[in-house]
C-alpha cells in the first residue's frame, strides 16, 4: 500500500519526472478542433420541450398576483410553471438560504426568475413569456452598499442588509498608528465584472421511468447540483444523476446558482411533463441573471515609518452581493485575508462586509476577492512610496512576505515561498529601473510608464469549506485506464493534468488514459471545481488512487515474474525484478493475467486536504495551506490627448510551485492577464436603477485580439505542501494583478492616480485634465 | 420574406405593398428582433441576390459604388487608390473581418445612425444618393437623404442602388478617424471625418467636416466651423480657433460609456487629427 | 413568402432544403444539417463565434438568413480535417494547445485557415487581423497565434519544431 502520508518530497526524489513538467497535449482538445457535437445544446435529446423564463421586471416589488392563465392557453404551449409547481423546497442558492428557484412573494431583482414556459417551438414559448399577467406592489428599492447600510435603508431580507461582516484583528492597530512617522488614506472602487463564457448556460432534464432524473448541463460542480435538484424535487440524491457536458468557458457563475436554477427550472418541466426539458440562456439572460464578481469600496489607511517599513493597515471593504449573497461571504474572507498585499504588517485591522442591494447578483468569479483585495492594497502602495519619494519596487522589497515572515493572520510563511525571485525575476525582465528612469524624461503627448503589483493566493477552499477530492481509475481488458472523477473541464487544462499525474505515478504514457466525463452515477462526491484546485486537491487523489493501481498491477506482475510486489520496477510500461531489466512482462500482459484471474484492475480513493484552523473573530490563524505568489509589470503608454492607454509589454512571474504542463501553465496565465486587462481598463457591467443598462457584447468590452500585449511569462518552482509535487494553484492568480501594476504603470507616465477602475479613456483624460488645473 | 430575383420584379414589388415592408442586404441588427419575433420576417425583402448592384466604377470624375457592395469589397477595389485611401481608414476600424464582408455601403447609409463609419466620409464627400422605383429615379445629396436617427427620406415604394461623389484630386484630401473602447468591434464614442482643399499658399479652398454627432443623433457636418475655415491660410492659430468654434458647434451628450464632456474634448483631438493628416496627404508636412 | 427552396453546398455537398424565412444559416447548418460544430455565442453578432466560411469569405452565421446562402458554397468545422487527417491548422493548435473551453475554435480554425489559403506568409499583425472579430475568452490568444504561425509555417513546406518540448 503506498503510505498516504508520504510527504511531497518524497515522491518528488523518487525519479526524475517523465511525463509531469511537459507540454502533453490536452486530452480533450481534439474532439473540440474537429468541432464534434459535445456541448449541451450540440446533444439534446429528440423531441425536447425549449424553456423561456419569466423575469422580474421590478428591482423590488411583493408579488400580488401571477396570472399564467393566457400563457398556458397560448397554442403551442405545453406547460407553464411557477413556484406552486415545487414538490420539495423552493431554494437556488449557492450558501446562505436566501434565494429562491421560481419567486413566490417577493421580487428582489430586476430578472429574478418568476416562471418558466415550455414549448417544442422556442419562438411560442418567447412569445407566450408577454402573456403571463405579474402584478407588482413595488417597495423601495436600493442601488448601492452604502445606502443599503443606512439604519434606515429598505430591509431587503429578513437578516437586514449585511449578509456578512468579517474581521480581522493582528496585533493592535491604534498601538500600529503610534509607531508611524506618517499615516496615508485613500479609498478605491472597483466595479461588476461580467464573466463572459462564451458559452452561455445551458441544461436539459430527462425524466427517467423509475421517477429519478437525469441533468445535463455546461456547469462546475455536478454534486453541488445534484444535491440542490434533489432537494427541489424532493427527491434523494441517487435519484438525480448530473453529467457535466463540455463546457464553454466557465470562470465561477456555472458554480454557484445558475446550473440549478437552470436544472431546476428544467426539472420541474420535466417531472411535470415527463418530456425532456431544455433551457439555454440568451447571452443577455447570461449577463443579467447570472453572478458577476463583486464590486467593493475600499477604503485603506496605512501607517508607515520613514524609512518605509509598515506599521500598521486598515481596511475596510464593502462589497456589494446584489439581490442574494450567492458566494459574497466567502468572497469576502478571501478578500479580508489579502486585504494587505503579501507584506508582513504588524497591526492589521480589516472589516470586511457583504452586502444586499437590489442589482444584479455577484458571486463567484476567477479570483474570487482577490482582485478586488489587490487593486487597492497594490494602488496603496505606490501611493505611499510616493508620499516617501521612495521608488514603489524598494518600498515592496522591504515590506514583502519572506519564509518566516507573518503573514496578516499571522500564519508563518514557510520555505515554499518563491515572491522574492518572482520580484527579481520581473523587475530584472522588465528593466524596473532604467525603464522607470527613461520615462521620466519623457515628454510628449505619448507618455510611457512602467508599474508594479505583488501577489499572494491562498490555496484551494482554505477556511471555505471541506477540501476533498475523489477518483476513481479503472483498466479494462485493453488496458485502458478509465479515469473518473467529479473535477470539471471547462478550459483549464486541469484534467489533463490529473491525467499527467496519474501517467507519472504509473509509469505509463498518458495515452493509457481516458478521462470520462464527471457523472455522479460513477464517481464520488469532489466538491466543486472552483478556487483552483483542481491539480492542488484532485492532483492528490489523483496521485493517491494510481499509486493504488500501480502496486496493484506490480502485485500481479510479481506473481508472473515469481517475486513479491516490493521487488518489482516499471519502466515505459514493462514490470521486471529490480536489477533483472532484461526478464519482463509488458504492461499488456499484465492486465489480460489480471483480468484471466479475475482480478479487478480498479481503485477509488478520496483525498481529504487537512482543515485550516483560525479564529473566526480575529481571523488569526492557519488560514491557508500553501500560497501562490506572483509579480506582474506593465508597461503603458498613455495618450493625453485621447486618454487612451495602451498596455506595450507585461512581464507575469508566478512561484507555482512545481510546473504540471508549462504550455497550459502559460495559457492559464495569459488567459487570465487579458481578463485582468479588461478589468482594469475596458470591462463594466452598469446598472441604471436595477436595470443592467448593457448586457450583451456590443456594450460590454472583453480584450480582442488586437488590445494585448506582449506577456513574458516566469515560472518559479518554490513546492508547496499542499499540492502534487508542490504544485500551486495557478487558474485564479493571472487575473489577480495586472489592474493594480497598469494603474500604477498610468500613474508612473503621466502623473495622475486613479482610485477607480475601469481606466477607461474617459476616466484617464479627465483625471489629468483636472490634475494640470 | 420576398427574394427577388431581378430588380423589375423587385420595384413592382414595393410599388404593391408599400406599408411595413423591410428591405435588408444581410439582416444585421434586424435579425435578432426577427428571431425575438419582434419584426415580422414576412415583411422583409432579401436584395442579396441583385447582384447588379455590387461595383466600384468611375465614370469621368464620378465615383459610383454600387449599393450592395460590402465594405470588404470597397476596398479591395482598385479604383479606391491610395488617394482615396480613407476607405481602407474606415474599414481598418470598422467591426470585424466577418462584418466587413457582409455588411455593406447601401446598409450604412439606409441604416442611418451615428454608429455607420461611412457616413460622416461620404457626408464631407458630399456624395448623393441614387434612389429607384417602378416610376423611374431620383438623385438626391446625402445629408437631405439622411432625415433622423434611423429615418431616411426613402419612400415605400423605392430603393436605393448606389451613392456617387467627385474623386479626389491633387489638390484635395480626405481623412478618418475613430476612437472606441478597444481596438477591434468597436462601437465609436466618437469617429470625425475631414475634407481638405487647399490652393496655393496652404489657401483654404475648401474643408468639410463631420463626425458620427454633432448636435443631434445621426451623422451630420459641423457646419459653422467650416466657414471659419473656408477661404483662409492653413495655420496653426487657425485652426486653434476652429477647434474653439467646434466646441461650441458640438452639442454632445453623455451616456454609460463616457460623458458629453469627454466626447467634446475628444471630437477636437480627432478633427485635428483627420485634418492633419490631410495636410500631410497633400503636402507632406503636418501642423506641429 | 413564409417558406422557400435553399439549394446551396455545404462542405462540399449540394443540399436542397425548405426553409422558413426567418430560419438562420446558423440554425440550418446546426439543426436541420446536423452540423454542431458552428457555435452560438450571442445572436447579436458581436462576438464571432458562429463564423463559418461563404464562398470563401469569413461571415457571421447568426446575421444571414438561410434564404440569403442560396447558391453558396459554405465551408464549416467539420470540414477541415478528421482525426486521421487532421488540417494544419488542426494539427498546429493541438500542438500549442491552444484550444481551452474550445468554444471560439470552430470560428478561430475557419478564420486561420481563410487566411493561410489567402496569405501564405503571413505577419504578426495580419494574424492579429483575421482573428480579430473573434472573442476569445479562456486564451488570450497568444497561442492560437503561435497555432497559425506554425501551420503557416506548415503549409509553405518549410517543416515546423516538431511537437515543442520544454527541454530542447
Amino acid at each position: 500500500m503506498v503510505d498516504e502520508t508520504a510527504t511531497v518530497e518524497t515522491l518528488n526524489k523518487s525519479r526524475q519526472l517523465l511525463v509531469v513538467g511537459r507540454n502533453i497535449e490536452r486530452v480533450d482538445s481534439l474532439d473540440k478542433l474537429l468541432g464534434k457535437p459535445i456541448y449541451t445544446m450540440d446533444i439534446l435529446p429528440e423531441n425536447s420541450l425549449h424553456l423561456k423564463v419569466v423575469r422580474s421586471t421590478q428591482p423590488h416589488a411583493i408579488l400580488k398576483r401571477v396570472d399564467i392563465s393566457k400563457a398556458r392557453a397560448y397554442p403551442g404551449v405545453v406547460a407553464v410553471v411557477t413556484a406552486r409547481d415545487i414538490p420539495g423546497i423552493n431554494e437556488s442558492t449557492a450558501l446562505l438560504p436566501d434565494k429562491p428557484l421560481l419567486a413566490n412573494q417577493i421580487v428582489r431583482f430586476v430578472g429574478e426568475p418568476i416562471a418558466a414556459i415550455a414549448s417544442y417551438d422556442t419562438a411560442i414559448a418567447e412569445e407566450a413569456v408577454d402573456l403571463v399577467q405579474v402584478d407588482y406592489d413595488p417597495l423601495p428599492a436600493v442601488f448601492s452598499p452604502t445606502d443599503a447600510m443606512k439604519p434606515n435603508a429598505p430591509k431587503l431580507h429578513p437578516d437586514g442588509n449585511i449578509a456578512k461582516h468579517m474581521k480581522l484583528r493582528k496585533g493592535n492597530i491604534e498601538e500600529g498608528f503610534k509607531q508611524a512617522d506618517l499615516i496615508v488614506e485613500e479609498t478605491y472602487k472597483s466595479q461588476f465584472q461580467e464573466p463572459v463564457p462564451l458559452e452561455p448556460e445551458a441544461g436539459f432534464v430527462i425524466p427517467e421511468p423509475d421517477g429519478s432524473v437525469t441533468c445535463v448541463g455546461s456547469i462546475q460542480s455536478p454534486f453541488h447540483v445534484q444535491t440542490g435538484i434533489a432537494k427541489i424535487l424532493s427527491l434523494r440524491p441517487e435519484q438525480v444523476r448530473v453529467i457535466q457536458a463540455a463546457t464553454g468557458g466557465a470562470f465561477g457563475p456555472k458554480s454557484d446558482e445558475m446550473p440549478v436554477d437552470i436544472l431546476g427550472i428544467a426539472a420541474l418541466v420535466a417531472t411535470k411533463t415527463r418530456k425532456p426539458a431544455a433551457l439555454a440562456y440568451t447571452r443577455e439572460e447570461s449577463m443579467i441573471a447570472h453572478t458577476k464578481r463583486h464590486p467593493f469600496v475600499t477604503s485603506l489607511k496605512a501607517g508607515v515609518k520613514k524609512d518605509g517599513k509598515l506599521t500598521a493597515w486598515q481596511a475596510t471593504l464593502i462589497a456589494e452581493t446584489g439581490a442574494y449573497a450567492s458566494l459574497g461571504p466567502l468572497v469576502i474572507i478571501r478578500a479580508c485575508f489579502h486585504a494587505t498585499g503579501p507584506y508582513e504588517i504588524p497591526h492589521v485591522s480589516t472589516d470586511a462586509y457583504c452586502v444586499y442591494t437590489n442589482n444584479t447578483m455577484a458571486g463567484s468569479f476567477r479570483g474570487f476577492g482577490g482582485p478586488q483585495a489587490h487593486f487597492p492594497a497594490e494602488s496603496h502602495m505606490d501611493v505611499i512610496a510616493k508620499k516617501l519619494d521612495m521608488d514603489p519596487l524598494d518600498l515592496r522589497v522591504l515590506n514583502m512576505l519572506r519564509p518566516g515572515s507573518l503573514t496578516a493572520t499571522s500564519q508563518v510563511v514557510d520555505e515554499g515561498c518563491g515572491l522574492e525571485e518572482c520580484v527579481k525575476r520581473a523587475t530584472a525582465e522588465a528593466n524596473w529601473y532604467r525603464k522607470r528612469a527613461e520615462f521620466s524624461k519623457m515628454k510628449r503627448s505619448k507618455r510611457r510608464g512602467l508599474g508594479i503589483a505583488l501577489m499572494y493566493h491562498g490555496n484551494s477552499l482554505g477556511p471555505e469549506g471541506s477540501d476533498y477530492a475523489s477518483v476513481h481509475m479503472q483498466i479494462d481488458r485493453e488496458g485502458t485506464i478509465h479515469f473518473r472523477t467529479g473535477m470539471t473541464e471547462y478550459g483549464t487544462g486541469a484534467s489533463s493534468g490529473l491525467i499527467q499525474i496519474a501517467a507519472e505515478t504509473m509509469h505509463l504514457p498518458v495515452e493509457c488514459f481516458k478521462l470520462e466525463p464527471p457523472d455522479t452515477d460513477y464517481c464520488d462526491d469532489t466538491g466543486p471545481t472552483v478556487a483552483s484546485r483542481t491539480i492542488t486537491i484532485g492532483g492528490r487523489a489523483a496521485q493517491m488512487v494510481a499509486g493504488n493501481l500501480h502496486q496493484k498491477l506490480k502485485e500481479v506482475a510479481g506473481g508472473m515474474l515469481g517475486s513479491s510486489a516490493g521487488e518489482v520496477e516499471s519502466e515505459n510500461g514493462n514490470y521486471f525484478v529490480r536489477g533483472s531489466p532484461d526478464r519482463s512482462v509488458s504492461y499488456r500482459d499484465v492486465v489480460r493475467s489480471a483480468h484471466d484471474q479475475g482480478a479487478e484492475l480498479k481503485e477509488d480513493g478520496r483525498f481529504n486536504a487537512p482543515k485550516c484552523e483560525y479564529d473566526p473573530e480575529t481571523s488569526q490563524g492557519t488560514t491557508y495551506l500553501q500560497y501562490t505568489y506572483g509579480a506582474v509589470t506593465a508597461e503603458v503608454e498613455v495618450d493625453t490627448d485621447t486618454g487612451q492607454v495602451t498596455i506595450l509589454r507585461m512581464v507575469t512571474a508566478y512561484d507555482i510551485g512545481k510546473v504540471i504542463n508549462p504550455l497550459n501553465l502559460e495559457g492559464q496565465i495569459e488567459g487570465g492577464t487579458v481578463q485582468g486587462i479588461g478589468y482594469a481598463l475596458m470591462e463594466e457591467l452598469v446598472h441604471k436603477d436595477g436595470v443592467v443598462v448593457n448586457p450583451n457584447l456590443a456594450d460590454y468590452y472583453i480584450p480582442t485580439s488586437l488590445d494585448i500585449p506582449e506577456i513574458k511569462t516566469i515560472i518559479v518552482e518554490y513546492p508547496g505542501r499542499l499540492g502534487p509535487y508542490g504544485a500551486k494553484a495557478i487558474g485564479e492568480p493571472p487575473i489577480v494583478l495586472p489592474a493594480p501594476a497598469i494603474i500604477n504603470a498610468i500613474d508612473n507616465a503621466i502623473g495622475v492616480r486613479l482610485t477607480e477602475i475601469p481606466a477607461t479613456p474617459d476616466r484617464v483624460l479627465m483625471e489629468f485634465k483636472n490634475q494640470r488645473k | 420574406m420576398y427574394v427577388p430575383e431581378n430588380l423589375t420584379d423587385l420595384l413592382e414589388y414595393l410599388d404593391s405593398h408599400q406599408a411595413g415592408v423591410q428591405l435588408i442586404a444581410n439582416g444585421s441588427d434586424l435579425i435578432n428582433r426577427i428571431q425575438r419575433r419582434q419584426v415580422n420576417a414576412k415583411m422583409l425583402v432579401d436584395l442579396s441576390g441583385l447582384s447588379e448592384f455590387n461595383y466600384v466604377k468611375k465614370e469621368g470624375s464620378t465615383i459610383r459604388i454600387g449599393a450592395l457592395t460590402t465594405i470588404s469589397g470597397l476596398v479591395a477595389s482598385p479604383i479606391i487608390d491610395s488617394r482615396h485611401e480613407v476607405f481602407r481608414e474606415v474599414a481598418a476600424k470598422f467591426g470585424g473581418p466577418s462584418i466587413r464582408n457582409m455588411a455593406t455601403v447601401g446598409g450604412n447609409i439606409a441604416a442611418a445612425s451615428s454608429s455607420e463609419d461611412l457616413l460622416p466620409v461620404l457626408l464631407v464627400l458630399d456624395a448623393q444618393v441614387k434612389l429607384k422605383s417602378k416610376l423611374g429615379e431620383r438623385v438626391l445629396p446625402l445629408e437631405d437623404f439622411l432625415r433622423g436617427k434611423r429615418v431616411t427620406d426613402l419612400r415605400a415604394n423605392e430603393i436605393l442602388v448606389e451613392t456617387m461623389f467627385q474623386e479626389l484630386d491633387a489638390q484635395s484630401a480626405c481623412a478618418f478617424e475613430k476612437l472606441g473602447m478597444r481596438n477591434s468591434l468597436i462601437i465609436a464614442f466618437v469617429s470625425s471625418a475631414v475634407y481638405l482643399k487647399l490652393g496655393k499658399t496652404k489657401r483654404i479652398e475648401d474643408v468639410r467636416i463631420a463626425f458620427n454627432r454633432v448636435g443631434g443623433r445621426i451623422p451630420e457636418r459641423a457646419m459653422n466651423t467650416e466657414q471659419k475655415l473656408r477661404g483662409k491660410v492653413l495655420a496653426k492659430e487657425l485652426v486653434e480657433d476652429a477647434i474653439a468654434s467646434l466646441r461650441n458647434e458640438l452639442r454632445l451628450s453623455s451616456d454609460f460609456r463616457v460623458s458629453g464632456e469627454y466626447r467634446s474634448e475628444v471630437a477636437c483631438v480627432l478633427f485635428k487629427r483627420a485634418l492633419d493628416r490631410c495636410l500631410e496627404k497633400l503636402t507632406g508636412e503636418n501642423l506641429g | 413568402m413564409a417558406k422557400h427552396l435553399l439549394k446551396f453546398n455545404v462542405n462540399g455537398k449540394d443540399h436542397a432544403l425548405v426553409v422558413e424565412s426567418h430560419e438562420r444559416l446558423l440554425d440550418v447548418l446546426r439543426d436541420r444539417l446536423g452540423l454542431k460544430g458552428t457555435k452560438e455565442g450571442c445572436s447579436t453578432g458581436d462576438c464571432g463565434i458562429c463564423a463559418v466560411l461563404m464562398d470563401g469569405k469569413l461571415v457571421n452565421s447568426c446575421l444571414i438568413f438561410a434564404i440569403q446562402a442560396r447558391n453558396k458554397k459554405i465551408e464549416t468545422v467539420e470540414a477541415l480535417g478528421t482525426a486521421e487527417n487532421l488540417h494544419p491548422v488542426q494539427r498546429a493548435f493541438n500542438k500549442w494547445n491552444a484550444s481551452q473551453c474550445g468554444f471560439c475554435i470552430p470560428a478561430m480554425l475557419l478564420a486561420s485557415k481563410n487566411l493561410l489559403d489567402h496569405n501564405p506568409s503571413p505577419t504578426d499583425n495580419e494574424i492579429k487581423e483575421a482573428t480579430s472579430g473573434i472573442l476569445c475568452r479562456c486564451t488570450g490568444y497568444l497561442k492560437i497565434f503561435e497555432a497559425v504561425r506554425d501551420a503557416a509555417a506548415e503549409m509553405r513546406g518549410v517543416g515546423t519544431n516538431g511537437r515543442r518540448n520544454r527541454d530542447g
